[in-house]
């Protein structure tokens, strides 16, 4: 089950970052033809992310001890101390732009420079956070794997 | 010559966008603050720990209930036109919340912790 649920968790990131990109692509393209897209896929964007951050905050607080335990008394002790530590608290401020991004692409981004310049900034910001999130995953799994392995 | 309206209050971004944005800046540098304040402060990290059984959650809370409660505050402001900001003023003020946000937290763990 636990695992799962981790799989649910990384499945919706994954989801937040490509209907990111997506808004990211469309803003730099807007017209009056693509906004109502740009505008659904921004709200797509941030459901995907309440999605992971409400799951994987589930799975963290619930099952993660366990494996906090395995990567601590591995020779990979930095996927905690660093990795998920700061992963817990940046994926923090990704939820604030992901909800924040449907605000800002409300606009008429057709006719406003200044509100695409807006959203091509957040977009661009949730890209590079949801792909951080994504290598630090990566690490604090193969920091549970070097751990189990050194048994 | 620019007036003041023309100046802060631009067309194209919705009180919604400008107030939002100010708050988003806020939550992000108010989180990273709060990484410090509560692994620096074994009495910081208990308390959050008591308010809803795990730090996390409770850190998690503060931050997105003043993401919340700050841009309404703000987008309440002027008669409901928002917080007064130029475009130049809000980009700067997101993107280097998030990332003196991002920075804080990343720099702790690397060195401070």
């Amino acid at each position: 089950m636990s695992e799962v649920i981790l799989m649910v968790h990384v499945l919706f990131g994954v989801g937040c970052l490509l209907a990111t990109l997506w808004v990211l692509v469309d803003t730099l393209n807007a017209s009056p033809k693509n906004l109502a897209r740009i505008h659904a896929f921004s709200k797509v964007a941030a459901a995907c992310m309440w999605v992971a951050f409400v799951v994987g905050g589930y799975w963290y607080v619930t099952f993660y001890k366990a494996d906090k335990a395995v990567i601590l008394k591995g020779p990979w002790p930095f996927a905690h101390n660093f990795f998920m530590e700061t992963k817990e608290h940046l994926v923090i401020l990704l939820l604030l732009l992901a909800t924040y991004l449907p605000i800002a692409a409300a606009a008429n981004l057709a006719a406003s420079r200044d509100a695409r310049r807006v959203v091509l900034a957040v977009a661009a910001l949730m890209i590079g956070l949801a792909l951080t999130a994504e290598g630090d995953g990566a690490i604090i799994a193969m920091g549970v794997k070097m751990g189990l392995l050194a048994r | 010559m620019k007036t003041p309206k023309a100046h802060h209050e631009n067309p194209g971004l919705s009180p919604a966008t400008r107030s939002f944005g100010v708050a988003l800046a806020l939550a992000s540098v108010v989180n990273g603050l709060l990484v410090v304040a509560k692994e620096s402060s074994p009495a910081v990290q208990a308390g959050m720990q008591k308010l809803t059984g795990h730090h996390w959650i409770t850190h998690s809370l503060i931050i997105l209930g003043l993401f919340f409660v700050t841009g309404g505050i703000l987008g309440r402001l002027n008669g409901g036109r928002g917080i007064r900001l130029s475009f130049g003023q809000l980009l700067g003020t997101v993107l280097s919340g998030v990332a003196l946000g991002g920075l804080i937290i990343v720099g702790f763990y690397l060195v401070g912790d």
